[in-house]
């Protein structure tokens, strides 16, 4: 085993928020060093420059990690869960292949348990996180168009909105005759030049990542500015331990090196950002005797109150073509008319609709998404040809409520390459989630009704949907009912922080990765001041 | 038994799953080579498929597949698709890939078969329609 130098802060994870942490500590002259288990990717690489690029979204660039399986990669039991995690291990992390749809959660889903009775509140608010909101906004940089009444101001938007394209029309046409709110969706893709990165070429499928680096995935966004201020980044490098010292306090960790060498890192302080399922995967697999049930565990609430957004999708098929398969595959439209709560629809909390682009040739006959394929057989090229280029996936995102029992802990036999033991996933939805879902796509299929298709067809719960990792290492006042703080650092553990999506108290009805990157800084900037 | 060997077999299967019509090839031409070699790069793919074929034989029985009338291998890949409900899935999905991954077939959609970068797309150049009906309705947010 061979020792590196004690440094400052010591970050696990280079993906959204370790990314944001690591340059912001770096900006303000801390000694940083991230260890990311996987690599950087080579946008050489990616499977745009191919002519089967798509093939490659079923095998080496699936979000499944256990599809995937590349050497980076963890493998995860999913077999108790209704619904598949999502991820990528990268420098970049799962921004490689996000869609870089861009919402913030809404001032109200900060305080649900205030306003509704139920989860709880965060013990901070959207104003306390408005400034780095802000800030997040202006290093990714977000297409969009400000002014959009579903939210407080915000600032002008750093390039104008990803255009609606045929597809976008259609469907906005169709909530214009419900009289439904829609607005163009903000989306972490530039459609001009920005801060040294090149307008987005509308070349489609941004879930295999982006080689223009028009998409924001922070390999193009924060890492360039954190490096050159100093930041160090260690690559396959897979942390299998925080280590604790005689006073309880987190003193480092060991890892495996890019040749498999067990290396101890020791550090001031640590920043745990390896998603929300890395995130406690890590914790329970670091027990000692200050802590046999897992580091900063004493609440027992490590891994617990796992929460996804359930997705349903709705495709409607129309009689003209589309277009759908041009510009960013999950970013034109948000409607957010059902997002706050109104008990008369059966349910608490809400949802947001996506309109998503259409699907390509391959897509277009598994179902994609949606996952009702065309028929084979005889009718096989009349189904299909009524389907491609002239559908409209409108997406519905539903509020997931903190459960206990809907947890990550460790996998009994399950390890990864280095024989570390695994995560396992039990997770089952709620009915009120199902009742929303349920009352979802029913309104998504009222629109594109209402946008002109001739037929609407539902997925009622995507499977391979768990894109956002929530919940289970959250943020609160009470040690008894939180793992972290609202300054983000573990209770049990004063110098053990944790920032990325295991924080959120509640999930709201929009993607994550906005505000918990948005927390994220918000944590490296009290982690400053204290400093100070 | 692995899918490799049998070839002869799965061109008829492929070409019933997805037929050729106008400028569109049959499966069993084009998606034929994919499928292939999926199977080879994964037993556990190619035990799957390998049991939807013995299925297809079996459904068969003394007729061999490849002489079937159309009605008849239909109703044959109809029976193994309600027997053997994942190892058909798979052998469909595979057709898919391979079929629908194949320039051929992009060509004949009407797509350009190159790859998607460093091209790009043009998008239509349309007006937005316009906001001002969602702005009048004022904020739609919860006051906290």
């Amino acid at each position: 085993m061979t020792t590196g130098e004690r440094v400052d802060v010591l970050v696990i994870g280079a993906g959204a928020s370790g990314a944001a942490v690591a340059w912001m500590l770096a900006r303000a002259g801390i000694g940083v060093t991230c260890l990311e288990q996987g690599d950087w990717v080579d946008p050489k690489s990616y499977p745009h420059w191919q002519p089967d690029w798509e093939l490659h979204r079923h095998t080496d660039w699936s979000p499944e990690p256990n599809v995937r399986r590349l050497p980076q990669d963890y493998p995860v039991n999913d077999a108790a869960s209704a619904i598949a995690p999502l991820m990528f291990n990268a420098v970049g992390g799962s921004t490689i292949h996000w869609s870089a749809h861009f919402p913030r959660l809404r001032p109200s889903d900060f305080r649900v348990r205030s306003l509704d009775g139920v989860a709880d509140d965060w013990p901070v608010d959207y104003a306390a996180l408005e400034p780095f909101f802000d800030l997040n906004d202006r290093m990714m940089g977000v297409a969009g168009l400000a002014g959009d009444p579903a939210y407080p101001p915000k600032s002008p938007r750093q390039t104008p909105p990803i255009a609606l394209d045929t597809l976008g029309v259609t469907m906005a046409r169709g909530f214009d005759r419900l009289g439904w709110h829609w607005w163009p969706s903000d989306s972490a893709i530039l459609t001009r030049d920005y801060d040294g990165r090149r307008a987005c070429n509308n070349c489609g499928p941004c879930d295999l990542g982006c080689p223009t680096g028009a998409k924001a995935s922070t390999d193009v966004t924060y890492w360039p500015k954190a490096l050159a201020l100093g930041a160090r980044l260690v690559t396959q490098a897979r942390v299998r331990e925080i280590t604790v010292g005689p006073d309880g306090r987190a003193d480092g960790v060991l890892y495996h090196d890019r040749d498999g060498r067990v290396v101890e890192q020791k550090a001031r302080a640590v920043v745990l950002a390896a998603n929300g399922i890395g995130t406690p995967r890590l914790l329970l697999n670091s027990r000692s005797a200050h802590f046999p049930d897992g580091l900063a565990n004493r609440s027992g609430l490590v891994g617990r109150n796992l929460m996804f957004h359930p997705y349903a999708i709705v495709r409607g098929v129309f009689d003209e073509p589309l277009g759908g398969h041009r510009g960013p595959t999950g970013c034109s439209i948000i409607s957010q008319e059902f997002y706050e709560t109104d008990l008369s629809r059966g349910f608490v909390r809400g949802y947001s609709f996506q309109v998503a682009r259409g699907l390509s040739p391959i897509s277009t006959a598994t179902g994609g998404l949606g996952g009702n394929g065309v028929p084979w057989g005889r009718e096989h090229r009349r189904a299909y040809d009524t389907r491609f280029d002239r559908t409209i996936g409108v997406a519905v995102i539903g509020e997931d409520l903190p459960e206990a029992h809907n947890r990550v802990d460790l996998d009994p036999g399950l390890t990864d390459s280095h024989g570390i033991p695994a995560p396992r996933v039990s997770y089952t939805l709620s009915d009120n989630s199902r009742r929303m879902l349920e009352h979802g796509a029913a309104r998504a299929s009222e629109a594109l009704l209402a946008a002109g298709a001739r037929a609407v067809d539902v997925n009622p719960l995507l499977r391979a949907g768990g894109w956002h990792l929530m919940g289970t290492a959250r943020m609160g006042t009470d040690p008894a009912t939180s793992v972290i703080d609202a300054e983000g650092r573990c209770h049990d553990v004063p110098n053990l922080y944790i920032v990325d999506g295991s924080t959120m108290v509640t999930s709201g009805g929009v993607n994550p990765t906005s505000t918990l990157q948005a927390v994220a800084l918000y944590i490296a900037d009290g982690m400053i001041r204290r400093r100070a | 038994m692995t899918l490799s060997a049998e070839r002869t077999l799965l061109i008829p299967i492929l070409d019933a799953l997805v037929p050729p019509s106008g400028d569109f090839p049959g499966a069993g031409t084009v998606a034929l080579d994919h499928i292939v070699a999926a199977a080879a790069a994964s037993p556990d793919l190619d035990a799957l498929l390998c049991r939807a074929l013995h299925a297809i034989g079996e459904a068969a029985g003394a007729n061999r597949f490849a002489s079937m009338s159309e009605d008849d291998r239909e109703t044959v890949l109809r029976r193994v698709e309600e027997s053997q409900p994942e190892a058909f899935a798979a052998l469909v999905r595979h057709t898919y890939y391979g079929y629908y991954g194949h320039l051929t077939v992009i060509t004949a959609l009407g797509l350009d078969p190159t790859p998607v970068q460093p091209r790009g797309h043009q998008s239509d150049p349309l007006e937005p329609p316009d906001l001002a009906r969602v702005t009048q309705r004022g904020p739609l947010y919860r006051p906290t």
